[in-house]
């Protein structure tokens, strides 16, 4: 569950950014203002992103892909 | 905007440098193109060279010529000037000098970096057959370049070439950058999209699949090179990766790739018929979107060069038909062109006759497609020389045919002369026939069971295999005509008018009869604009 | 210059210095790998020539753009340059990201023998086919090329320094917002300090990124530690190198905006690197997500 919430905000990121870039594109003052506000939006979801993938490993919900560990404990 | 006014701006501040300068550091598309057309023609003839010498050894069954090792980097080394070399800088060779007159525009949109996309070229390719003279020799593992051959079992010279393999990419993405800049931007302000000519349409879909597939291929080599050269294992199952991994990548590029050599084809014929058959492009939308369609499932078929490799049967049956679901737009395309000639007052001169062989040549390699695509029978065909019928009537009979074609229709405009119609016949029909004695038998020796990238085969396939060879050397022979025929009009061509095609529409025939240094200095109007359009 | 007219450069010698740069780097790396004593000084060449030609173009490029020289639709044919060469970018990320997923849910497990039903034997003495132990899995192993595996005896901690840096890279993307937000409002001061935090803080990212790949290296993590440590550097690896060209990119700019090129309301050059830095930012987010949680 917590796997697809952050996905969906990948999605989401990635989304954002490329309107940015649309907005990039287009140019002129419309293009500027969609720019800077597509990208003012994905900072804002990257930090929540962030703070969640933390959060839920605090609370652990995820786990890391490498546990820290011995390589003699593995033997 | 008419001749005349044209004129007026021909020799402004911005005419040729004299001399070898000029084209080092033109930032002009005509001289670029140019460049880029001579350069695909030098890599045509050195491919080609490698071709006759692959045709030699399979003249006779046993060893002939060469030795296996030399054989293998013959092919492998014809394979990769072709593709890289040759097909793609001649297409983007004539984007450079069409688009920008098709479309009403002075020049490309970034003309300096115009100017690095091919500048680049000479010194990939200069990387590429400097492989030849290392220890080791050059690359032997086939175009393609499956790991582990081109990783833990390749010579040291295969560096080399993965570097000449990045310069290449870089290329191709800098010159489909550019030619999107230009088509979205650069526009004659009073042209809609749905008013472009079908060659800048098919064109602007295929910088999307450049810029999609190439930096997919500097990946794969990036990788091939760590592996190679620091150890990283990830065409390797020691290490957990896989040489599967390697197919897959190379594949994701490979595919949309064979696109890439054959959207701009289409485009080339979608402005030849209709002109000799003086009427109409029949269905000019459904062309567009047939174009986008292939191109984008281009991008989701690219195991169904893998069937034998092995791969879940879900995965098979969905590569399988996918595959199948490019016939659609594919049939589109053909049966748009032969509605086109329909009832039309066709006439033969050289350009139709390519554009006509065209239809029919590619349609015998799309159809041994559809037969490869067959995942079961796929099996049977796989690494025969079926295959190398199949790619070689789309590649040669298409592609080429296509470019050959093009150099027919527009060298009136290029030069401001005409070639030798009747030269141009002969060497027409010359190389038609000559292809098919070159390829068609190979689709009886894939049958048969010959396989590929081999020096030696059966006596059972002598026979096929000899008349092959005296086709290829005899379509080989056509190339030294075509020469001719292209420096003859060049030099002592006769004056060619402004429109040298009576059913010719398009914006670069309203230029004068040697297309201005710098045309469209100022933007066509609305009303030529209409007049010209392929969409009416 | 007028609207009405299309502007078309004169003749230029940057890209065939670009050539001969590029070439010489590459001739000189090839070299170099094999051994060559001469090739490191090669491919050094080749760089200095590259960057020569970077700088004249740039330069010779930002000259004509403040001498007015560029109509609007000059202006457009660069954004759309910009765009799809990052979309190019992403698709070369993507070649990497591919090869990582490929790697962890297929060839991993099937060299364990998932999906066949059949038992895999045993490639060597205690090999398990899962991701966090495949590294560790190949005590003793050569690859196919001869190179002996580096067996590390720990691998990163997600927890230590890249969560560091993540927050890092986040934050030089809020102060990037800041900077791009003054010079929407014209505040040139602002722009230069929240600029300088954002370099500031990539520095501080490729300083702390060094850091890891050193306390990595010391546990024997090289590149040499199977499919984990191949896609571990390549990727970070890859995204170190888009940070540093992003530094400098924002660097330039930072003398740019010291030097007045830009406006409220026409700014390519800014809005170009700054949205390059946000893609940088963002590919670190997923690298940090799939790499080391997902």
């Amino acid at each position: 569950m917590t796997q697809v919430v952050i996905i969906v905000v990948i999605i989401a990121i990635l989304i954002a950014l490329g309107l940015g870039l649309l907005g990039m594109l287009k140019g002129g003052s419309a293009g500027s203002d969609k720019m800077f506000k597509s990208l003012v939006i994905r900072v804002v979801l990257s930090l929540f992103l962030f703070i969640l993938v933390m959060f839920a490993a605090f609370m652990g919900w995820i786990e890391p892909n490498v546990v820290m560990m011995d390589a003699s404990t593995l033997k | 905007m008419t001749t005349a006014t044209a004129t007026a701006h021909t020799d402004d501040h911005h005419g040729p440098e004299k001399g070898l300068m000029r084209w080092i550091k033109t930032t002009n598309h005509k001289d670029i193109g140019s460049l880029y057309l001579w350069f695909a023609f030098t890599m045509v003839l050195i491919g080609g060279a490698m071709a006759m010498v692959i045709r030699m050894e399979l003249f006779q069954p046993g060893m002939q010529l060469i030795d296996p090792q030399f054989f293998n980097q013959m092919t492998t080394m014809h394979g990769l000037i072709m593709v890289f070399g040759a097909i793609m800088p001649a297409f983007v060779g004539l984007g450079n000098w069409l688009i920008p007159m098709m479309i009403g525009a002075p020049d490309m949109a970034l003309p300096r970096m115009n100017n690095w996309s091919f500048w680049i070229l000479p010194f990939a390719g200069g990387i590429l057959l400097s492989t030849f003279f290392m220890e080791g020799g050059a690359p032997a593992f086939g175009w393609t370049f499956y790991a582990p051959l081109s990783t833990t079992f390749a010579p040291d010279s295969t560096d080399f070439f993965i570097f000449a393999v990045h310069l290449l990419g870089f290329s191709s993405i800098m010159g489909a950058i550019n030619i999107i800049a230009t088509v979205l931007n650069m526009r004659a302000p009073e042209m809609k999209l749905m008013d472009m000519p079908l060659f800048v349409w098919t064109w602007l879909i295929t910088s999307f699949l450049l810029i999609g597939a190439m930096p997919v291929l500097a990946g794969a080599v990036t990788m091939m090179l760590t592996d190679r050269n620091f150890g990283t294992t990830f065409f390797d199952a020691t290490g957990g990766g896989d040489p599967v991994l390697f197919q897959h990548i190379f594949w994701f590029f490979g595919h949309p790739e064979v696109y890439i050599m054959i959207l701009p084809a289409f485009g080339v014929i979608s402005h030849i018929v209709p002109t000799f058959a003086r009427k109409p492009l029949f269905g000019y939308s459904s062309m567009v979107y047939a174009a986008a369609s292939i191109a984008f499932l281009s991008y989701i078929v690219w195991a169904h060069h893998m069937f034998s490799t092995g791969m879940p049967v879900a995965g098979e049956l969905y590569f399988m038909y996918a595959t199948m679901l490019i016939a659609v737009p594919t049939g589109v395309k053909v049966f748009n062109w032969v509605s086109t000639m329909w009832r039309g007052s066709m006439t033969f001169e050289a350009p139709m006759l390519w554009a006509i062989s065209f239809v029919f040549l590619f349609m015998i390699g799309g159809f041994s497609g559809l037969m490869v695509g067959i995942a079961p029978a796929d099996i049977q065909y796989h690494d025969t020389y079926f295959v190398v019928a199949h790619f070689h009537y789309v590649l040669v009979t298409g592609a080429l045919w296509s470019i050959i074609a093009a150099t027919f229709y527009w060298l009136p405009k290029w030069t401001g002369k005409m070639y030798n119609e009747t030269l141009a016949k002969v060497h027409f029909w010359w190389a038609v026939i000559s292809v098919n004695v070159l390829f068609f038998p190979q689709h009886f020796l894939g049958l048969a069971g010959m396989p590929r990238r081999i020096p030696d085969y059966s006596l059972q396939f002598a026979d096929f295999n000899m008349i092959s060879s005296i086709g290829g050397f005899a379509f080989g022979a056509s190339f030294i005509l075509f020469t001719y025929i292209v420096i003859d009009c060049i030099r002592n061509g006769k004056p060619a008018d402004a429109r040298p095609w009576e059913g010719a529409k398009g914006l670069e025939w309203t230029l004068e009869p040697k297309a201005q240094y710098h045309s469209f200095n100022t933007p066509p109007t609305r009303a030529l604009i209409e007049k010209e359009s392929q969409n009416s | 210059m007028n609207e009405q007219e299309y502007y078309v450069p004169s003749g230029t010698y940057w890209p065939i210095i670009g050539s001969i740069g590029v070439a010489t780097l590459f001739v000189g790396f090839a070299n170099q790998m094999h051994g060559a004593s001469w090739g490191g000084s090669i491919m050094a060449l080749g760089f200095a020539i590259l960057v020569f030609m970077m700088f004249g173009w740039f330069s010779q490029v930002v000259k004509e753009s403040t001498s007015g020289m560029y109509n609007s639709q000059v202006d457009r044919s660069f954004r759309w340059g910009m765009s799809w060469f990052i979309f190019s970018e992403v698709m070369f990320f993507a070649a990497f990201f591919a090869a990582l997923f490929y790697a962890r849910q297929l060839s991993v497990p099937w060299l364990g023998g998932a999906d066949n039903n059949m038992f895999t034997p045993e490639l060597w003495d205690g090999f398990r086919a899962t991701w966090q132990q495949i590294a560790f899995n190949t005590p003793g192993a050569t690859l196919q090329s001869g190179t002996a595996v580096s067996v590390p005896t720990q691998l990163v901690d997600a927890w230590g320094l890249p969560a560091l840096n993540t927050a890092l890279l986040l934050l030089s993307g809020v102060t990037l917002t800041f900077a791009h937000h003054a010079l929407r409002a014209g505040h040139r001061n602002k722009i230069i300090s929240w600029l300088v935090a954002t370099i500031v803080l990539g520095v501080l990212f490729l300083g702390f990124q060094i850091t890891e790949y050193g306390h990595a290296y010391h546990d024997g993590l090289k590149l040499t530690s199977g499919i984990y440590g191949s896609t571990f550097y390549m990727l970070t690896g890859f995204h170190g190198f888009h940070v540093t060209v992003g530094v400098l990119m924002l660097t330039v700019i930072l003398y740019r905006v010291q030097k007045g090129h830009f406006s409220a309301d026409n700014h390519f050059g800014f809005e170009g690197v700054a949205w390059y830095w946000h893609f940088v930012d963002v590919v670190w987010l997923g690298l940090f997500i799939f790499v080391y949680w997902l």
